[in-house]
């Protein structure tokens, strides 16, 4: 039988449920009182956790992790101190928050008090036959009792009574995180690297870029605290992507603005990317140091430890001038007045801009569609890897023409197609990726001050990566025909055209 | 699923309270466990606190999946479930056989209400019968207490008599000594003498003690009410010994 999640309203507690039972002589309940101690609720800075109908709170060094959404109540000792899912110690908590992101740091939500307490409905032979754990939280001066019973197997029918009881005592079904958190006046942070964007499909196409060019520039800024503090390396990808589709709507949507304007903004967001470029390849390097480990023979493991270093110590360096950038002045001047320019300011137009949204981003899709399908059918064995770049680079463009025309179309629909498009994606990606490395491997090592001895080592080292790197490079390589091929079919086609073949 | 039986042809040497602290103990070390209690005295079911069911009455009770999980109960600890005592086993091989199969309806049945045991322990009625001998064929092993007595060494070598006649596998049978008194030399000696005999005969002992008597007043396993004590520390070795024996 499913547990019964609840909160109890004000002023209700265990003993009000016991002078229910008085009446009943079948049953006896007993409590026992846990302590009141100090807690921390923790989530990630997007709220994987209270997303996912789940409270994670820290008491002490133990976590306990309470499912809203089955009744579930699982524990574990924290151990030292964790910010990652994988610095965790193997447990039921851990195993529980698998889906949970791996690169997303645990950070406090809120600080409170809480109690637990558990009850048992007793048989006339001491028997427990149905188990109601209570969690009071104390916050301020607001308090919350979250109840979740239990049901023991054959048992079935006293579980059904308690139920009864607490409904009877005003009892009110808990499936929401969010409303725990208003009762308690706890104010999480409502962060989304992607936010739900709202657009009219008639709406001209320059009010609607305004729309998604303003809400990405948000979501840029709230990353700002996380990449100065440095929690996670996710906070600069967000960052970083979401100032990547801001220009991506500046470059692929054209005419919508003036040209000279639009030129002007492109060059001023490529400029306050540039600045992060760095930082981000250095974090990519560090999160992929198992990958490059195992890559490798062990006699080139030494090489490798040494260059790790030299990565470390430059990411230090690099991080600290991404934080004086989003400390000083002229950025924040500057960030106000895109905000303002967004906001309703002064943006001129171009010859596009009063063509409904619609029409306007179906015809750039098919456009990108049909071109990514005319070069990925062109690619055969023997196709330089300057034209696979291409398609990869026409691709990303289709995707974020996609994503953004999801307020505007059927969602279900775009995804669906998203999703087809992913898997190429992902596979272009991953061949960019390790071409790139190999370059940058070799410029890195050029721009380093090494000793002879320590400098052949991780030439040594370099040279094993590079030799696999080009092998995984060449296997993905290999695979674009087959991905395309998928991407390429009949149903795709005609989805394409269904959602995007607008009548003018 | 591996099945334990704990069973001896000669009554009072401590089967009930070996099956209720294995079972317990099984559960403590995280494996979903079901003690299955076949002495029609019900013993296991009072130590647990669990009343019979109605329902275990009917006589096709085995050949009725439904009936077979609605009778199931939860005990008071984690990952321990019950079967309260059935005075009709008259399918019970066939029970065993089905709860090994995968692909049977009772094993799909238990999956489907979350209760896929990863151990069952049997307490056995007593005596040599056609329920015993279906429990020989089936177990993985056989946990047979052996109060340090010259009558108790008797019924121990019927067993394995009764075991050399029928063909059934000798090394399924783990003897131990049960409510030893250290202090007896007799106890020591026939200890002793039973491990030169009897090649699986465990090492472990269960001491005779007054906090396993008192199991009958707590109605608890006496791991789970004095957990300390030199007998729950001694069922807790001889359970880790069985779990080496039977290979997880």
């Amino acid at each position: 039988m499913e547990p019964f999640v609840f909160t109890l309203p004000p002023g209700k507690n265990l003993k009000k449920l016991r002078r229910h039972l008085d009446n009943d002589t079948l049953y006896d309940l007993v409590v026992k009182k846990g302590e009141l101690v100090d807690c921390s609720i923790l989530d990630t800075f997007d709220n994987e956790i209270r997303l996912s109908k789940r409270i994670l709170l820290l008491t002490g060094q133990a976590l306990l992790l309470i499912n809203l959404a089955n009744g579930r109540i699982i524990e574990q000792q924290s151990g030292s101190t964790w910010s990652f899912l994988s610095e965790l110690e193997d447990g039921p908590v851990a195993g529980s928050l698998k889906g949970v992101s791996r690169l997303r740091a645990f950070m406090v939500v809120s600080r409170l008090k809480i109690r637990r307490d558990m009850g048992l409905i007793l048989d006339d032979e001491g028997k427990t036959r149905a188990r109601l754990h209570i969690v009071s939280f104390f916050r301020k001066k607001r308090s919350l009792q979250l109840g979740i019973t239990q049901s023991l197997r054959g048992y079935e029918r006293a579980h059904a009574d308690l139920k009864s009881w607490l409904m009877k005592m005003g009892a009110n079904l808990c499936r929401d995180v969010g409303e725990m958190y208003s009762r308690l006046g706890v104010k999480p942070k409502n962060y989304s690297a992607k936010p739900d964007i709202f657009l009219a499909s008639e709406d001209p196409i320059k009010e609607s870029a305004t729309t998604i060019i303003r809400t990405y520039i948000n979501v840029s800024r709230q990353n700002e605290t996380g990449v100065v503090a440095d929690y996670d390396t996710e906070f600069l990808h967000d960052y970083r992507v979401s100032f990547r589709k801001v220009r991506s709507v500046l470059s692929l949507f054209k005419g919508v603005y003036g040209a000279e304007q639009t030129a002007q903004l492109k060059q001023e967001f490529a400029d306050l990317m540039k600045q992060t470029n760095r930082l981000r390849d250095l974090d990519v390097y560090l999160l992929g140091r198992e990958d490059y480990f195992q890559m490798v023979p062990e006699s080139s493991h030494e090489g490798l430890g040494i260059l790790f270093d030299a990565i470390s110590k430059e990411r230090v360096n690099e991080h600290k001038k991404v934080c004086k950038m989003i400390e000083r002045k002229s950025y924040r001047r500057q960030i106000d007045e895109w905000v303002d320019l967004y906001a309703g300011g002064n943006l001129t137009s171009g010859p596009n801009a009063m063509k409904s949204s619609n029409q306007y981003v179906a015809g750039l899709i098919l456009k990108r569609y049909r071109k990514v399908c005319r070069i990925a059918r062109g690619i055969d064995e023997t196709t330089t890897d300057e034209v696979v770049h291409e398609l990869r680079i026409h691709c990303k463009k289709l995707r974020y023409l996609m994503e953004f025309s999801l307020p505007l179309f059927s969602k279900k629909k775009v995804k669906v197609l998203i999703r087809a498009l992913k898997v190429l994606q992902d596979n272009l990606g991953r061949f960019n990726d390790y071409s790139v490395q190999q370059v940058s491997l070799g410029v890195f090592m050029s721009g380093q001050s090494m000793s002879g001895k320590k400098s052949l080592k991780v030439a040594e080292s370099i040279g094993a990566l590079t030799a696999m790197l080009y092998q995984l490079q060449y296997r993905e390589r290999n695979l674009v025909m087959e991905n395309f091929a998928h991407f390429d079919s009949e149903r795709i086609h005609a989805s394409f055209i269904e959602l995007f073949q607008l009548e003018e | 699923m591996k099945i334990v039986a704990c069973y001896s042809n000669k009554g009072g040497v401590g089967k009930t309270a070996t099956s209720v602290n294995l079972a317990y103990a099984c559960a403590m070390s995280g494996k979903q466990t079901l003690l299955c209690d076949m002495d029609p005295q019900g013993a296991s079911g009072f130590y647990f606190r669990v009343k019979p069911s109605r329902k275990l009455k009917k006589q096709a009770f085995f050949k009725d999946v439904d009936c077979f999980t609605g009778a199931i109960r939860a005990s008071d600890y984690d990952n321990l479930d019950l079967l309260p005592a059935n005075m009709s086993y008259r399918d019970f091989d066939i029970f065993l056989s089905r709860m090994k199969n995968r692909r049977s309806r009772l094993k799909k049945a238990l999956k489907a209400v979350g209760n896929e045991y990863d151990v069952i322990i049997l307490d056995c009625p007593p005596n040599i019968s056609l329920l015993s001998e279906n429990v020989f064929k089936v177990a993985d092993k056989i946990v047979v207490p052996v109060i340090p007595t010259t009558l108790s060494e008797r019924t121990l070598e019927q067993l394995y008599n009764f075991f050399n006649n029928n063909k059934y596998q000798k090394k399924k049978l783990l003897p131990f000594i049960s409510m030893m008194q250290k202090r007896k030399n007799l106890h020591k000696e026939t200890r002793l003498r039973l491990q030169k005999k009897y090649k699986n005969f465990l090492d472990n002992s269960i001491p005779f003690s007054t906090d396993i008597e008192k199991m009958g007043v707590n109605r608890a396993p006496v791991l789970a009410y004095a957990r300390s004590s030199p007998a729950a520390k001694a069922y807790e070795k001889l359970w880790s010994a069985i779990q080496d024996k039977v290979k997880f």
